[in-house]
């Protein structure tokens, strides 16, 4: 197979956009589309202040090197969730990373704010995954607000836009599928939050990482094992085998027809938000969960240690 | 043979009677586009031919959390 734009060898091969590229036009379509999901989204601008998160995979890795590329004030946020034999490998990647590239990073510890997952897992009687991810959405939003960034980037691609649309649809979840999207505007108590990878797939990620000499840390979770979306993902990836650009067209679709259905029924029947009592954060109760499972996690220890 | 470096499940294979990178895949039971497959450094497309001794690292793409 040539490259599409200068007939050399090509190294990567795209089916759903009928295309290769060799190596150096590679990363140009990539840019491309990143600049393109930026402009279309109205995500963001050169004189905005960027938190992108970071969690040591290629996608978020990828993405803030290439942002950092593009001239846009970045800075990275990585969650040390204290779990052992793996967090401490992801930390050590994002930050060799972030000194390798000159790029500003911080770097939040979930044991010090008192509450490894680890503990999460031993005490919470919930998928270890989902109060995982809450957390971390938790101290993503709520560290962008008080360090003032204008907008929170994560690295989510195409193929997990399409598994976590994918999910909502099979239960039908109103509140989710009013709302997802890769440019989230800012609200009450919420910074805004995009995700510029959309356009990409996990695979077109994948050959930027590797071009560009990203050392990712590539170890799965521990703790995340038959996760449903990498079911889903299997899934998708059978169909756009068969029908390629089939993942992007079943997005695109729902931003266009299906979003905004439901962001009006969600208008209509979703819960109002107010600040938690606790830390601020908006809910929809007095309590946010991520202090209410904060609280029981103190309790189930405290017991677990009278015992 | 072929030996392929399987990740991030870090197995090795050998595989024989293997000449393209497309063969190696569908003995891994992977679509093109769920992998990418690296030769001394170099990405390799499916419709790639492999030569007798070829050590290929391939990753699989799918992050698992």
């Amino acid at each position: 197979m040539k490259c599409i734009r200068c007939k050399k060898t090509a190294c990567v091969a795209l089916p759903s956009h009928h295309s290769g590229f060799c190596k150096d036009c590679f990363p140009l379509f990539f840019t491309k589309q990143v600049e393109t999901a930026i402009r279309r989204e109205k995500m963001f601008t050169h004189d905005e202040r960027i938190l992108v998160a970071l969690s040591g995979g290629k996608d978020s890795l990828a993405l803030m090197l290439e942002l950092k590329l593009q001239g846009y004030d970045v800075t990275g946020l990585h969650i040390d969730l204290g779990i052992p034999n793996s967090s401490e490998k992801a930390r050590k990647k994002v930050e060799g990373f972030c000194e390798l590239h000159d790029l500003n990073l911080r770097v939040f510890e979930m044991e010090k704010w008192g509450l490894p997952i680890p503990d999460v897992k031993q005490h919470v009687k919930r998928p270890v995954c989902a109060v995982c991810g809450k957390m971390k959405r938790h101290h993503f939003n709520r560290i962008a607000r008080e360090e003032g960034f204008d907008v929170l980037a994560t690295g989510h691609n195409l193929d997990d836009e399409v598994a976590r649309l994918f999910a909502n649809t099979l239960r039908w979840d109103t509140a989710y599928l009013s709302d997802q999207g890769p440019t989230l505007p800012a609200s009450d108590g919420f910074v805004r939050k995009v995700k510029p990878l959309f356009r990409l797939s996990e695979f077109e990620t994948a050959n930027y990482a590797f071009l560009k000499g990203i050392e990712i840390h590539s170890d799965p979770c521990p703790y995340a094992s038959g996760a449903s979306f990498t079911h889903h993902k299997e899934l998708w990836g059978e169909l756009e085998y068969r029908s390629p650009g089939q993942k992007f067209q079943f997005y695109q679709s729902f931003l266009k027809k299906g979003k905004p259905a439901f962001a009006n029924l969600e208008k209509e029947i979703g819960d109002e938000l107010k600040p938690c009592e606790e830390c601020g954060s908006p809910t929809s109760a007095e309590t946010c969960s991520v202090c209410r499972i904060k609280a029981a996690v103190k309790v189930s220890k405290a017991k677990a240690e009278a015992e | 043979m072929i030996t392929v470096n399987l990740e991030p499940d870090g197995e090795q294979i050998e595989m024989s009677n293997t000449r393209s990178v497309v063969a190696v895949l569908n003995k891994l039971k992977l679509r093109s586009t769920m992998a990418i497959v690296v030769r001394d450094g170099e990405l390799l497309t499916a419709d790639r031919m492999l030569k007798n001794g070829d050590t290929l690292m391939v990753r699989k793409v799918t992050s698992a959390g």
